[in-house]
């Protein structure tokens, strides 16, 4: 590949209290490139993405972004990532336009460059009406619109993406999906985490596993296609991280609830 | 889940419930869950102190109410056999109270949109569920107005006879009921014309006002036997009809003074009539009611931008670099906008405004007007400022804490300037608009001659606002943390903070005694402040390019 490194972590590891999080992760992300971050829960990857982003401390190993070396006190790294957190959280008793036009001006933008472009792309997302609005009044949906605009504001290299798409209707995962494309195409690298298989399986063009803090998985879809006998993302990360008993599960729970049924 | 005493005591009145036809079962299982959430819930009573987790706050806070009751209307069952004129005052205390506790701890009872998601959708009668939150809301009026009249009724049977007792407890019953009816009116109004942000708002002001108020009277109730000119007849004028606490008073007229005149025959009946048409009305209108509490969540009567030019002014003016006036802006709206931050804040703030005056009125009453004007007593404007340790330690939490992943999500050169920005925010929003108010009435007081000596009350604040960070904030983000980690620093800090004051006060003295000593001290401040705010918050963004 001849495309610019983008991020690399070298044996990254992370340990809270008695609990190792990551185990020594190696990672080269590539520009242009949209990363499928997969993993059961608890398998470290919201932590990945925040240690790359600065918001946890305290991890072993090295790791760069843009080649430069994070952690070293500098942030303006920072300054051409874009990020949406798992939980999303916002000031919600801001409107709209005050907290993205806030967003925007801590990522350097000016206030009215900042507001004009966050109202033109509320309006692409047809959330112009509520622009002026309190964001305690949004449902999870809009909040979600509103977390995705805030973090493309200032038109960053890198997208970091906990789960993008919770809340969102079918018709707002399609245009989210394309601008993903079409950020990639325009040389974007995306980091994209979720626990939908199939919305990873069809957007990211290369998929990394990550199962106990280890990459155990890396390459596109059709390379972990080949590595294994499943037909779906969905079937090679049940093989992967080994679990087979969703049938017995799942009848055990449905007997359970039938049973209640039958006392009444 | 806990078996409530007060559920049991409403066991026995079941037979009322079966005879409307209420699933009297499951109105009891819907009860018990929402005092059991309820437990979960801090009154306003309680706002500020330490306030341990466990158990029902609201039940916790009744002795405080039966205080107020001591405090607030028992001195008015000492002023003589005029009742309409003390009885009308003292249900005016009552309707107050119980009204703005109303607002600010139950709006949440009568307005939870929850039960139209949660409980609606299930197999449950709407006659039921009605009869649910009524009885809710009930349950409620009955424990604060009984604790908040305990006192003053046991009072009263000595003072006034089993009589007057009697009338008294009848007359709560029926303010009650026309308390709760009002209350709901008014929210029914403010979602008919507002969005519902608009009425949280609103709730947010009355509970602002209800500890504002709680904390004045203290101040006011030593002083109402000054107030109350003991020889004054009363002559009735229409408009005292709109008045319900006439309404109320003229009962006891009527029965125990034996005074059948016209006005107060009209009085007594609109006693009577007036909670029982209001609750018919009541009935009426609640599905209209239910209809608009589904506004509850929107947003929708906001359609245009809110421009603060004067935020933006300031922020250009005052602050050094671009981080720095984003941040001062974000602060500002903060401080404008986050509800619980204000709720923990602006009472602070009106005691800053109204001390000074408390401190001249007490002085008033030893020398006269002329006399005070020509002395030093404007030093109490340093009051005012006894405030600004506890404000600047609340800036660091918010109901929204969660949402401070964004500062170290974003790319900050100089995190100095977070708190920088927001600290200049704090003393344009909060200080400065009390500074001015009371600026003007010293000077209208004092005339001109103390300008000076304000301009170095409002340089004192600024460094006041410096240290206080410094001393007890540290270096943490602003609006991170939750408001239940706000332990009892109230104590140490207001000390602190009134200690600080104090020194501040003394070297002021000191400096108006030698000539040219004030404008002196004005230069030093300045000089001081300048150095304090550079070592303070320092322009950390160099060091970091050098490593």
């Amino acid at each position: 590949m001849n495309k610019e490194k983008v991020l690399s972590l070298q044996d990254v590891k992370m340990r809270f209290g008695p609990k190792q999080v990551l185990n020594g992760v190696n990672l080269e992300v590539f520009q242009g490139q949209i990363i499928g971050y997969i993993g059961p829960n608890g398998a470290g990857k919201s932590t990945t993405v925040k240690i790359m982003l600065g918001l946890i401390e305290g991890y072993e190993g090295k790791i760069e972004i843009f080649g430069e070396e994070i952690g070293n006190g500098d942030v303006s790294y920072k300054r051409k990532i874009g990020y949406v957190p798992e939980t999303a959280e916002l000031y919600d008793n801001l409107t709209a336009c005050e907290y993205l036009t806030f967003t925007g001006e801590l990522y350097g933008l000016h206030r009215k460059e900042a507001e004009s472009k966050a109202f033109q792309l509320m309006k692409e997302f047809g959330l112009e009406s509520v622009f002026y609005q309190r964001l305690s009044s949004f449902s999870k949906g809009m909040r979600q619109k509103v977390l995705i605009i805030s973090s493309l504001l200032h038109d960053p290299e890198l997208l970091f993406l906990d789960e993008p798409l919770s809340g969102l209707d079918a018709n707002s995962v399609m245009v989210i999906k394309e601008i993903l494309d079409q950020l990639a195409a325009r040389g974007k690298t995306i980091f994209y985490s979720s626990h939908i298989m199939d919305v990873v399986e069809k957007i990211s063009n290369r998929i990394i596993l990550l199962v106990d803090g280890r990459v155990v998985a890396d390459g596109s879809f059709s390379e972990l296609q080949a590595q294994s006998t499943e037909g779906t993302l969905e079937g090679i990360f049940n093989q992967i991280t080994g679990f087979s008993e969703h049938k017995e599960i799942a009848e055990k729970f449905v007997e359970i609830v039938s049973e209640a049924n039958a006392h009444a | 889940m806990h078996d409530f005493t007060s559920l049991r005591v409403l066991d026995r009145f079941r037979w009322i419930f079966q005879k409307l036809h209420i699933d009297y079962e499951m109105m009891r299982k819907i009860l018990q869950l929402k005092l059991t959430m309820d437990g979960r819930r801090m009154p306003t009573v309680f706002n500020g102190s330490k306030v341990k987790k466990e158990g029902n706050q609201f039940l916790k806070s009744l002795w405080m109410y039966g205080l107020y009751g001591l405090l607030l209307l028992t001195p008015f069952l000492f002023l003589g056999d005029q009742f309409i004129f003390f009885i009308s005052i003292m249900f005016s205390v009552l309707m107050f109270i119980v009204m703005t506790s109303m607002v600010s701890d139950f709006s949440a009872v009568l307005l939870d949109i929850r039960d139209k998601n949660i409980l609606h959708s299930k197999p449950i009668s709407t006659r039921t569920l009605n009869a649910a939150k009524v009885v809710h809301i009930l349950i409620y009026m009955f424990l604060l107005t009984g604790s908040f009249i305990i006192v003053p009724l046991i009072v009263s049977i000595f003072r006034h006879g089993i009589g007057f007792a009697v009338i008294f407890l009848v007359d709560v019953v029926l303010i009650s009921c026309l308390v709760v009816v009002f209350t709901a009116f008014v929210y029914l109004f403010i979602l008919r014309f507002f969005s519902g942000e608009k009425l949280k708002d609103m709730i947010n002001y009355v509970q602002i006002i209800l500890t504002l108020a709680i904390m004045i009277s203290y101040q006011l109730v030593i002083r109402v036997f000054e107030f109350v000119n003991f020889d004054i007849t009363y002559s009735f004028v229409w408009w005292h009809l709109l008045l319900p606490p006439l309404w109320f008073s003229a009962p006891f007229e009527l029965l125990l003074n034996k005074d059948f005149s016209i006005p107060i025959i009209i009085f007594s009946v609109l006693a009577v009539l007036g909670p029982i048409l209001s609750i018919l009305l009541y009935i009426r209108l609640m599905p209209a009611f239910e209809r608009n509490l589904a506004k509850l969540l929107s947003d929708s009567k906001r359609n245009r931008k809110i421009s603060r030019p004067l935020d933006h002014f300031w922020a250009t003016v005052l602050c050094r670099t671009k981080e720095e006036q984003t941040f001062y802006l974000f602060a500002s709206l903060m401080m404008k906008q986050e509800r619980e931050l204000k709720l923990k804040i602006y009472p602070q703030i009106g005691f800053a405004l109204i001390f000074p005056f408390v401190f001249l009125y007490n002085d008033l009453r030893m020398h006269s007007l002329e006399e005070m004007s020509k002395g030093n007593m404007f030093l109490v404007i340093y009051f005012s400022l006894a405030m600004i340790p506890t404000v600047v330690h609340m800036l660091k939490f918010s109901g929204t804490y969660k949402a401070q992943w964004i500062y170290q999500a974003a790319p900050i050169q100089n995190r100095s300037s977070i708190y920088s920005g927001t600290l200049k925010a704090c003393i344009m929003n909060y200080f400065i608009p009390i500074y001015l108010v009371l600026s003007i009435l010293f000077v209208w007081i004092f005339t001109f001659r103390i300008v000076p000596d304000l301009i170095v009350v409002l340089l004192a604040a600024i460094a006041m606002t410096l240290v206080s960070y410094r001393v007890f904030t540290g270096e943490d983000y602003p609006f991170s943390h939750s408001h239940e980690h706000m332990q009892d620093m109230s104590t140490l800090k207001v000390f602190g903070g009134i200690f600080i004051v104090g020194f501040f006060v003394l070297v002021h003295f000191i400096f108006t005694k030698i000539p040219f000593g004030l404008f002196v001290y004005m230069g030093l401040l300045v000089i001081g402040i300048l150095i304090g705010w550079v070592k303070i918050f320092p322009n950390r963004s160099k060091e970091v390019v050098s490593k």
